[in-house]
């Protein structure tokens, strides 16, 4: 009850208060973004804030829970993601003045054709990391009210196409700032009290993974709602159904609905793909193959480290920095914020191996950040941290979503029904397809979501991320850095990554899990997908005559320092020069306060 | 490069003239700017990639303890993070400086 509560007011509350502020913006676009009020601290925490989705609130905490350490890699991945971004991209694109893919690639490359390409990929890869939000709604509505999944992840879907649609929430910098510390709030002041009321670990070597998670000195209680398979790692005996049984080492038993009682001390048994057996396997954060192997844990590095560039609500993001040297202080600062976030998703995967090992069995793990509280420390204390890491978690996807669903409606309405349709549109045609684009943009990612109820959402956001890296990081980075990226180059290069990527996946989603290289390959498949992508971007574009009148005021527009009056030189011939949109809905992700801030100039 | 009625010609000028001068003056800091970047990138790309590949030769480091918590978790868990950090910083201060240079040069 207390859970429904919190989650209602952070609801009402972030859908409220960006509504607010979207129209306090707009009305005073000079405060906020022309005079350059926000500073890179306020900057740095909206970006975190945007970034820290459902996969980071939730997904790695599960994934630590049900695979082991090799997890680890995820939230590491996830902040270097920012270094390569600080390195290469940031202060360059915000010279620039694209925030959107599709304007950079058009303004950079020339070619029309090319933004209906990056608008595809933004398409993929929005609706990938979409998918993983609205997971994390339904599991997170069905531990807090008992509703069906699919009440969760419709509602939410919903929840997010209305607000996007009516305009709420356009990534206005202080609301993101707020619900960066909102998040972060939520997830350490759990943790912290818990492990005040526990004294210190508890359970020190089942938490790190050499002894198997055992039921507690009261026995284990686990409620199946459906028959459900299970493998025993020792040999016990158990009830379920009010039936008594006993079960082999190592054998697989499918067990009807009911309840399962097991005595204290007992081994718990494992639902389908956990691999907490051992333990010797799960404590290691490099394996020996397969899926926590070295092949695997390079490749999924390889991903997050060059797939954050990719992310298009990220990127429009940087638009608030007022140059590029502001756009650096940001990233660096994004660094901080996020290293601190990600010690606490940890906690609750090593916590939740040893205090809620009744995750194993049903298979949920993705939810322990949400339970461990209140099996950790029973009666109302437990009950109200756990209403906030409810909370927490709604705030999380509801502002990623939200991001994302931005992006891909502008990217529907703009990039691809605009220039199919071509010709003018007036402001209400344009508002009025935006709308329909939002609805029509949260149905498949909706429908994806209905049917991996079975994947974790950790894995999910990795393929988004793979996506990324594959496409459009070697556009960036050549685009930036190298006169000699042609149109045609670059098309290649992006079509042959995100393709092996994709294909990667989907092979490993229809195989099923295989072992060794094959394995690794299949569930991540970055390390074979971004050095095609590289490879042939450069190789056809080498073929190709680069166009130096496009080319040299590019790397003027991305290099010059600010201050000098040379961003006047560096505007693109007459021809190729994107209109800027200048009434919201503005064009894939660009967020009210920009799109108000190109008309003040 | 004709010094004209206009008197000494800056470099500024040059690059708005987009002369073979301006495009050098560009190029130089480009270079400077992308060599900074991918030493960086060495660094980082070192530390971060070494890491995994230590873990998986010495699987002897997984018997070690540090305040009760296997050193491979810790050395995961913890001591990159702030690396980032430094490495970003350090990065950001030089690139700032690499641009003020140019400034420098332009507008002498």
């Amino acid at each position: 009850m207390i859970a429904v509560i919190a989650v209602s007011v952070v609801t009402i509350g972030t859908l409220g208060l960006g509504t607010w502020a979207v129209r306090f913006a707009r009305t005073t676009s000079d405060l906020f973004v022309a005079s350059r009020a926000i500073t890179p601290w306020w900057n740095a925490a909206a970006v975190s804030g945007e970034y820290l989705s459902a996969a980071s609130f939730l997904g790695i905490a599960g994934l630590v829970m049900k695979l082991g350490t090799d997890a680890l890699w995820l939230s590491v991945g996830f902040t270097a993601g920012y270094l390569t971004l600080l390195l290469f991209v940031a202060a360059p694109l915000r010279r620039f003045g694209s925030f959107t893919i599709s304007d950079f690639v058009e303004a950079r490359l020339g070619s029309p054709r090319m933004r209906l390409l990056a608008a595809t990929i933004v398409l993929g890869i929005a609706g990938f990391y979409l998918v993983p939000q609205l997971k994390g709604a339904g599991i997170t509505l069905n531990d807090v009210t008992g509703a069906p999944y699919w009440v969760g992840v419709v509602v939410v879907g919903a929840i997010v196409a209305v607000n996007v649609g009516l305009g709420g929430m356009r990534g206005i910098t202080y609301v993101q700032a707020v619900q960066f510390w909102i998040k972060t709030f939520a997830i350490a002041m759990p943790a912290c009290l818990l492990l005040i009321y526990l004294g210190g670990l508890p359970q020190r070597d089942t938490l790190f993974g050499q002894g198997i998670p055992r039921a507690p000195a009261s026995g284990l209680t686990v409620t199946l709602d459906s028959p459900h398979g299970v493998t025993f790692p020792r040999a016990e005996s158990y009830t379920i159904a009010g039936e008594q049984r006993v079960a082999a080492a190592g054998e697989h038993v499918e067990l009807p609905a009911g309840k399962l009682v097991l005595p204290p001390g007992a081994a718990v048994p494992l639902g389908a793909g956990g691999e907490s057996g051992p333990g010797e396997r799960w404590s290691k954060p490099v394996g020996h193959d397969g899926r926590d192997g070295p092949l695997f844990v390079y490749s999924l590095l390889i991903a997050t480290v060059l797939g954050t560039m990719g992310l298009p609500h990220i990127l429009v993001r940087f638009y608030t920095n007022p140059d590029g040297p502001a756009a650096r202080r940001t990233t660096v600062r994004v660094l901080g914020l996020l290293g601190v976030f990600y010690l606490f998703p940890l906690f609750y995967g090593f916590m939740g191996r040893a205090l809620a090992p009744g995750l194993y069995v049903t298979g949920e793990t993705d939810s322990v950040v949400l339970r461990l509280p209140h099996l950790a420390w029973p009666g109302t204390p437990g009950n109200l941290l756990s209403a906030l890491t409810a909370a927490g978690a709604f705030a999380a996807f509801l502002s990623t979503a939200s991001g994302l669903l931005v992006s891909i409606a502008g990217t529907l309405s703009y990039d691809i029904w605009g220039r199919v349709r071509g010709g003018h549109w007036t402001t209400r045609r344009r508002r009025l397809l935006f709308r329909l684009s939002a609805v029509a943009g949260i149905i498949v990612p909706v429908l994806l979501a209905l049917a991996a109820d079975n994947l974790d959402i950790g894995v999910l956001v990795g393929w988004a991320f793979a996506i990324a890296a594959s496409s459009f990081c070697p556009m960036f980075l050549l685009g930036i850095w190298w006169r000699g990226l042609t149109a045609r180059g670059a098309a290649v290069g992006m079509i042959a990554g995100a393709g092996v990527a994709s294909a990667g996946i989907f092979a490993g989603l229809i195989t099923g899990d295989q072992a060794g290289a094959v394995g690794a390959l299949l569930s991540q498949p970055a390390v074979v997908s971004v050095p095609v992508a590289f490879i042939s971007m450069i190789a056809v574009s080498l073929l190709d005559a680069p166009d130096p009148v496009l080319a040299e005021p590019a790397m003027l527009a991305l290099h010059a320092p600010e201050g000098l009056g040379l961003e006047q030189l560096a505007s693109a011939p007459p021809h190729l020069a994107v209109p800027p949109p200048l009434d919201a809905p503005a064009p894939a992700g660009m967020p009210a306060a920009a799109a108000v801030d190109r008309q003040t100039g | 490069m004709t010094p004209g009625a206009g008197g000494r010609r800056t470099p500024r000028d040059e690059l708005a003239d987009a002369t073979a001068h301006g495009g050098l003056y560009l190029r130089r800091l480009v270079r400077a700017q992308l060599t900074l970047s991918l030493l960086a990138l060495v660094a980082f790309a070192g530390i971060l990639g070494s890491l995994p590949l230590l873990l998986f030769l010495s699987p002897g480091l997984q018997d070690v303890d540090v305040a009760g918590v296997p050193l491979p978790i810790v050395l995961v868990a913890v001591p990159l993070f702030p690396l980032f950090v430094a490495l970003g910083w350090l990065y950001q201060r030089r690139a700032d400086a690499l641009d003020e240079e140019f400034r420098d040069l332009v507008e002498r």
